[in-house]
Formats: structure tokens, sequence, C-alpha cells
């Protein structure tokens, strides 16, 4: 990896941990340890932490799966679920801080996710028999849908493709933590959100649509990284990014079935 | 097996052996070789990620309290 390119690709983050001094002093250590260039991102490493992740979340989402179908009762399954998605954002929140970490706190955020989409989806199976398959499949299909539209170059993402998403993702924050708001005050809940009608099928499919319009923002994120010979870790942080949007997006994949079942 | 496990499976398979082998290869020329690609250096990606995460948990919350 060229020291130059990783500074001119992540020298200017707003990351402190990232900070162009970092890259200097581990020139220098570089500079004494001349036996080996430092480790760089690669593609087919971000891919393998991506399936180890995956995995992870799997084996523990068996967990609570398990749990459920074995008492039959949703109230075992709820603290994991909470616990889970609790500390699966404060470790959220922590590997964006701490890049570095990724490496441990990525499996961990994987591992606690799961806890909270094995309790989610065994709720969701116990409803609508057949509906976590679906889920399933539609977000994986989706992944590698995009992924071939990525890399053959037909989507190609821009500062304006990325401006539109991110500002439509911060739209959809807004508007879910208004509702979650609206609830803990006992005002109700913003209709569409959650309703069955045509306009919370709508809306439902505008945010799925959004989750994977994300996609493709990771694809290039994780491209990118590789290309400019980012550290190592940045695998790891590459394989969250994609986590993350695979999370969300099987969770409103999860819900814009439920409510087609639900009609 | 009925067959909505075995269409959705096959299809959740063949998508995670796409996603493995394709992720392995560089993008495109038409892809890489691009005037106005996204500067991921910027400051501003942090910010939005942010939003995302805290996206993710309010569906989440979300998903708890519809249950609920």
């Amino acid at each position: 990896m060229s020291n130059h390119k990783a500074l001119e690709m992540f020298g200017r983050s707003g990351n402190p941990s990232l900070s162009a001094e970092t890259f200097s002093s581990s020139a220098v250590d570089a500079s004494f340890a001349t036996s080996a260039p430092p480790a760089t991102m690669t593609l087919q490493g971000t891919v393998n932490k991506t399936g180890i992740l995956l995995a992870l979340v799997v084996i523990s989402a068996s967990y609570t799966w398990g749990m459920f179908f074995s008492s039959g009762n949703p109230g075992t399954v709820i603290p994991w679920a909470f616990g889970g998605a609790i500390v699966g954002l404060i470790l959220a929140v922590v590997t964006i801080l701490k890049k570095q970490f990724s490496g441990i706190t990525a499996p961990l955020y994987a591992i606690a996710e799961g806890l909270f989409l094995g309790a989610i989806s065994a709720i969701f199976e116990a409803q609508y028999p057949g509906i976590v398959i679906q889920a399933v499949g539609l977000t994986l299909g989706t992944l590698a849908s995009l992924l071939f539209l990525y890399k053959t170059g037909i989507v190609k993402p821009t500062e304006n493709f990325r401006l539109m998403v991110a500002s439509a993702t911060m739209g959809i924050a807004v508007l879910y933590l208004v509702n979650i708001l609206m609830n803990m005050f006992g005002f109700g809940d913003i209709g569409f959100i959650h309703s069955n009608g045509l306009f919370g099928i709508g809306f439902s499919l505008f945010v799925v649509g959004i989750a994977a319009l994300n996609l493709v923002l990771d694809f290039d994120f994780i491209e990118q990284g590789s290309e400019m010979g980012a550290p190592q870790y940045m695998e790891w942080f590459g394989a969250f990014s994609l986590m993350v949007t695979l999370i969300w997006l099987y969770l409103e994949m999860l819900r814009l079935l439920a409510k087609l079942r639900s009609r | 097996m009925d067959l909505n496990t075995l269409l959705f499976g096959g299809l959740s398979i063949l998508s995670l052996a796409i996603f493995f082998y394709l992720g392995r290869f560089r993008a495109s020329s038409r892809q890489t070789n691009r005037e106005d690609r996204i500067d991921w250096s910027s400051r501003s990606f942090s910010l939005w990620k942010v939003f995302l995460y805290c996206l993710i948990a309010a569906v989440g919350v979300a998903v708890l309290a519809a249950l609920g």
C-alpha cells in the first residue's frame, strides 16, 4: 500500500482516530520494520469477514428462535430482544467511533443483533408461518442483485446519489423517532407506519427501496477502501457496514410481508 | 419441506453464492473509471451513518412496540 494514498483517502476523515498523524506515526514504525509492508484492506478479506458476521448472526439468532419455540411464550424472548437491540446499538456506536476496534466490536455486534433478530423473527413466524424464509430470501436476493448491478457498472453511485439516499434515510429515521416519542408520551402512532392499507404498504416499499440503495453505497465504500489501500481493520468495518444495512433491510422486509399477509 | 421453503431457501443459497463469488472481484472499469465517483474521505459519511444506526435502533423499538 502507498501510505500517501491512504493519507489522501482517509486523512481528512471526521474520525479523530483516522487523522493524518495516525498514519504518519504508523509509517514511521513501518520504516523500522522493513521486513513486510503493512496489511491493507482487500475485497476478499471483506467478503470473508461478512461471511463470518452472517454466520454469527445466524448462530445467535437460532438461540432466541429455539427459546421461543420451545417455550411458546413471547415473554421469554422479549428481554433478549430488547437486550440485543440495546447492546447492538452501543456496539455500533463504539465501532463507528473507534474503527480500529472493529475486529472485536463487529463480531460482538453481530451476536447481539442475532439475539434480537432471532426473537423478532420467531414472533413473526408464529403469527405468519413461512414469513421468515421469505424475508431472508428477498433480503439476500436484493443483496446479490445489487452487487451484480454495482460490479457491472449498471448502477453508478455519485455524490448526488449519496445525497439523495442519505436525505431519505435521515427522513425515515426522523419519522421513526417521532413515532417512538409519540408512543412513549401516549399520543399514539403515526398511523401509516404500521397500517396494512395501501399507503402503509407503499411506505414500507419506499423504505425497503431506500434500505436497498444503502447497500450500493456500502459496496462503493468497500471497493474504494480496498482500491486506496485502507488499513486491514477496515475490512471488519466494511463488513460491519454491510451487516447494519442488511439487518435494516431484513427488518423492513419482515414488516412489509407482515402487512401484506395481514390484509 | 413445503414449496415456500424450497423456493425462498433456494433463492437464499443462490444469492449467497453470487455474493461470495462476485464480491471477490473488482468492479468493472465502467464503475471505477469515472470522474463523478463518491469521495468517501469526506466527513459527511460518518455523520449520516450515525443516523442510519439510530434508524435501525428505532425500527427495532418500533417493531417491538408493534408486537407488544
